[in-house]
């Protein structure tokens, strides 16, 4: 048995390729055959359909039969008004009617991702394909991650909190820092996560929002992203730092580029540099970099005499507004949707 | 720091022209800021990083020329000649405060001519953009900046009993400084006082009543070493920034403290006249115990800098850096560190002297670095396939702050009813609740939008939020939450669409949800299976109100460690049955209150294993012929085994199945 609504059903696709088909005949011969196709009286494909009134149920017959009066009608006109077009030798067919190719097509709705994310895919798959895998970890970190374990004591500036989002949580007091919490101050919490849990060798990139109480203006924000990498293995050296360095920046920026080492002060890195790269006869800043400070290597229980590493830094959003032009760092949490499709 | 450029040649020669010098300073350390030309001198300004405090003076600076262009430092030897009276008959020092002050050095000169400076150290002083005050404050202030010890002159006759005494500030009490604005102290504050008050804030400011002034004929001379947290805390209460608190917050040469208070004697002998009172009042309670030598394996450079050096190279750059080799074979050497160098005390320490003296463009860039695997985590890949999705979909993505104000942190808080986490410092205007939920920030930048008169605001944010828990870190799950100006309808397909990209392994539920801030009927919280996972809603017309938003909006905010766990990232094929489908309609006759679920469930359970799918079409309401309370719930079926092609009979069978378990569980009526 067939069901009423699968004979409608194919009747209607049946109507709906034979107009297209005619439609799309450019010759009196191509048209031929298209009516062929589909009304040819012995094997054509309405005359297939027809064949199939029998398996219909027999109450619904009359309506079946209506419908194949109908849509055969339709299939005939069709073909008569592309004859028609074909005869009179214009494509644009007898009618006053002009089809206008400039029509804007019909609009699709897509969204963009975000230019800080294109941003970090982009590094995420260049570190990636060098040999780093992705490492998360909690936003909201406490003394030791973010302090103690990264060479940081307590007498330490960078432990000042005009520097730190400290967190009032009912536990903490000044006294017993050890119940400290605070938004994480850099993505190097993260290293110290990993190398806790995983012996060496380590290569990993650490991707995420970190957090600075600068005042928001055109290049600063009190939220931002940051990206790092950490290589950790027997016989790492500065070498390997600067060649990976620039191999990461020849791949991100797609042309010949060197990389230049400033001396400059980490508390996690010893010997600590800023890298630069050339860039149109120009140094860009990098970020900072260095080699895993063997205070480092010992609070997670590694022997600084057995592995050595390195380690590197940038800012997301700095890249970012390099990379795509963007004057000031606010925009990116507008989130006006004007400048979200400028990506 | 800014040096003169005339200046660092009394102490090294400069042969080399200047931007030769900025460079090479920056590449060895001392990031070049600027220069500029002040009359016939250079002003050239230095980043030091806070490593550095030896830099932080003339010598300093001059001793890395000598050591980067292997020239010889000429430092001066001051020796003052001294009167008859001793300093100890008149004065005293004494220091109750050792945590706050380590040292103390004290000299006196007599029967000084307080009076303009000389052109040359005023225009010296000038060049490092320094105020010119009289001889004696300039000659303090041109020491200071000389070898970075900062210094400060009393008026003898203003120092009640002859007397210092360095002590903490008691709670509350009040210090008139140097720039006549009164300051209130707090214990941890390090005072200078007299016999019966405060003179000095120790290592950051003198006293308004005990400053050197034109009628000032006794000078009392302090070189002091004070603690730098203690300095540095001082100083950020009060906002009292000096040269000299900056140093003290750095550290100061131990050995530099005596040298720095005969060369300014030395020099107010000269330029002020007066005689300086024999010998030096120097209290040290603790003296620091001599240094420990380093050892330095000659191997350890080229394991940590990839760069093979002579032992010989390695010891002419140590020793050039004022670092004493005690002994040492082929092997390894034994270094004390000098004291104006207190960040040097471990071998990695001078491994890094020697690099940044070697030249960091000595190191290779073009190493072969070994290759290794990357994974990529399952979190990404499930993240990459929402973001396609919602893409798709018309979402564009958003970022918004993590830390947000009390009316955003209240608004809508679907996942936990604790207290927000909050920051002790607001990040940016009044906001400093940790939040607990994207939505209210969603609603914020579509706000910002309607008032940029932007139409279609379908925005999205992958992000934490931080969830308070009882004794351990908070919990951070990343939420995917929309915000739409379309339907419930459509965002539930969009999150659907975003189940089925990701072959998650459950059925998506919905319950109903009592919160305020969404519609009372458009809103459900979401499970999979029975696992919470989401809320979706209209927003209520108070809450949209109260979010200042002109046009409704639909949100939903789903957990993505949820759909990570459910979610087959590797689906497994299924074979196709090469057998015809028989697709069936139903138009049911239901109570208003039997939902879809209902009904759909029923359905599948009578429809057994050869039910391919049901799909719904649409609910329509005929009060006039069904009744009040009454609806249509259209739907279509299709039946298909992987055994055979069904039979007209037994697809009739499977479909009289279905009409009479609606029939009998939800009193469904088959229409037509």
């Amino acid at each position: 048995m067939m069901a009423l609504s699968d004979f409608v059903a194919e009747l209607d696709q049946l109507a709906a390729q034979a107009q297209e088909a005619f439609d799309a005949a450019s010759s009196q011969e191509t048209l031929e055959a298209a009516r062929i196709e589909f009304l040819g009286a012995k094997s054509g494909r309405l005359k297939a359909i027809q064949k199939q009134m029998g398996k219909v149920d027999k109450a619904d017959k009359p309506a079946a039969g209506k419908r194949l009066n109908e849509v055969k009608q339709a299939i005939e006109e069709t073909f008569t008004e592309a004859s028609e077009r074909l005869a009179s030798g214009d494509t644009a067919g007898s009618s006053d009617v002009v089809f206008d190719t400039s029509l804007p097509g019909t609009s699709l709705a897509f969204g963009r991702l975000h230019p800080i994310s294109q941003t970090i895919d982009e590094l995420m798959d260049i570190m990636g394909r060098l040999g780093f895998s992705a490492a998360e970890g909690p936003e909201i970190e406490d003394d030791w991650h973010n302090f103690e374990a990264l060479n940081i004591p307590r007498e330490h500036p960078a432990r000042d909190p005009l520097d730190n989002f400290y967190l009032s949580t009912a536990k903490q007091n000044a006294n017993a820092p050890d119940d400290v919490l605070l938004l994480r101050s850099q993505t190097s919490t993260v290293q110290i996560r990993v190398m806790s849990k995983t012996p060496p060798p380590i290569r990993i990139i650490s991707l995420g929002r970190v957090y600075r109480p600068d005042t928001a203006d055109a290049t600063h924000y009190p939220m931002f992203h940051q990206m790092e990498g950490l290589l950790i293995d027997k016989q790492v050296t500065m070498a390997d730092l600067k060649s990976v360095l620039r191999l990461f920046a020849t791949s991100y920026l797609g042309s010949e580029v060197h990389i230049r080492f400033r001396p400059s002060f980490f508390p996690f890195t010893e010997p600590s540099v800023e890298a630069d790269f050339s860039w149109n006869d120009n140094w860009i800043e990098f970020g900072g970099a260095g080699m895993v400070d063997p205070n480092v290597l010992k609070a997670v229980g590694y022997d600084p005499d057995e592995v050595t590493g390195f380690a590197f830094g940038l800012g997301v959003e700095r890249l970012c507004m390099r990379r795509h032009g963007v004057s000031d760092i606010r925009e990116f949490y507008k989130n006006d949707v004007r400048f979200l499709q400028q990506f | 720091m800014i040096v003169s450029w005339n200046w660092l040649k009394d102490y090294v020669p400069l042969n080399m022209p200047l931007s030769e010098a900025e460079e090479r300073l920056a590449m060895a350390g001392l990031n070049h800021e600027g220069t500029e030309k002040i009359g016939d001198d250079f002003a050239i300004d230095l980043e030091v990083t806070s490593n550095r405090p030896d830099c932080l003076g003339h010598v300093g600076v001059a001793r890395e020329i000598a050591v980067l262009w292997d020239e010889n430092l000429t430092v001066p030897n001051p020796t003052p000649a001294t009167s008859a009276t001793g300093i100890s008959d008149v004065a005293s020092v004494s220091i109750e405060a050792p945590e706050l002050c380590s040292r103390y050095n004290a000299r006196l000169i007599r029967g000084v001519k307080v009076g303009p400076s000389p052109d040359w150290l005023a225009q010296r002083l000038k060049t490092l953009g320094l105020a010119v005050i009289s001889n004696v404050v300039d000659i303090t202030n041109y020491v200071m900046m000389e070898c970075g010890q900062p210094l400060h002159a009393f008026d003898f006759a203003h120092l009640k009993g002859g007397k210092i005494i360095v002590r903490g500030a008691t709670k509350d009490e009040p210090f008139m400084a140097i720039d006549h604005r009164q300051y209130v102290l707090r214990p941890g504050m390090c005072v200078i006082a007299d016999e019966s008050r405060p003179v000095a804030l120790g290592g950051v400011m003198g006293g308004a009543d005990s400053e050197v002034s034109e009628s000032t004929v006794d000078v009392l001379i302090e070189a002091a070493d004070f603690t730098p947290l203690a300095i540095r805390s001082t100083a950020r209460a009060l906002r009292l920034h000096s040269p000299s608190s900056y140093r003290f917050e750095r550290g100061v040469d131990p050995a530099g403290i005596d040298w720095a208070s005969r060369r300014a004697c030395e020099m107010i002998l000269d330029l002020a006249g007066g005689e300086l009172s024999d010998g030096v009042i120097d209290v040290e309670p603790d003296p620091p115990a001599a240094r420990e030598p380093v050892v330095f394996r000659f191997s350890q450079v080229k394991r940590i800098l990839g760069i093979e050096l002579e032992a010989s190279r390695v010891e002419g750059i140590l020793s050039r850096l004022g670092m004493d080799r005690v002994k040492g074979d082929k092997q390894s050497a034994q270094f004390v560190a000098p004291t104006w160098r207190r960040d040097l005390t471990r071998e990695i320490d001078l491994i890094e002297e020697v690099a940044r003296i070697h030249g960091y463009d000595e190191i290779p860039e073009d190493v072969g670095v070994p290759m290794a695997p990357s994974n990529r985590r399952d979190v990404d890949r499930v993240k990459q396939i929402v973001r396609q999705v919602l893409l798709a979909s018309g979402f564009s993505e958003a970022m918004t702050a993590s830390v947000v104000d009390e009316k955003s942190s209240s608004a809508y808080s679907p996942w936990s009813q604790a207290e927000p986490i909050r920051s002790s410092t607001p990040m940016l205007r009044g906001a400093d609740c940790l939040r607990r939920s994207l939505i209210p920030s969603l609603l914020e930048s579509r706000r910002i939008n309607e008032s940029l008169a932007n139409d279609t605001i379908e925005l999205f944010e992958t992000a934490k939020v931080y969830l308070p828990r009882e004794g351990q870190l908070p919990e951070e799950p990343v939420m995917i939450s929309l915000t739409s100006g379309r339907d419930f309808f459509a965002v539930k397909g969009v999150i659907e669409a975003i189940l089925s990209a990701l072959h998650v392994d459950g059925t998506l539920k919905t319950v109903p949800v009592n919160d305020p801030f969404l519609d009372t009927q458009q809103s459900c919280q979401l499970l999979i299976d029975d696992e919470a996972f989401g809320f979706l809603g209209v927003v209520s017309a108070a809450s949209t109100k109260a979010a200042s938003l002109r046009n409704p909006t639909t949100i939903a905010e789903i957990r993505m460690d949820v759909l990570q766990k459910t979610s087959r990232l590797v689906p497994q094929f299924n074979p196709l049955s090469p057998y015809p489908a028989i697709n069936y309609d139903f138009n049911f006759i239901v109570d208003e209150n039997v939902a879809w679920a209902e009904i759909a469930g029923t359905v599948g359970e009578a429809g057994g294993e050869c039910l391919e799918d049901i799909h719904y079409q649409e609910t329509y309401r005929d009060p006039e012929r069904d009744g009040s309370g009454r609806k249509r719930l259209m739907l279509s079926v299709r039946l298909r085994s992987d055994q055979q092609t069904l039979t007209g009979e037994q697809a009739d069978e499977i479909r009289q199945a279905i009409i009479s378990a609606c029939e009998k569980q939800h009193g469904a009526a088959l229409l037509g």
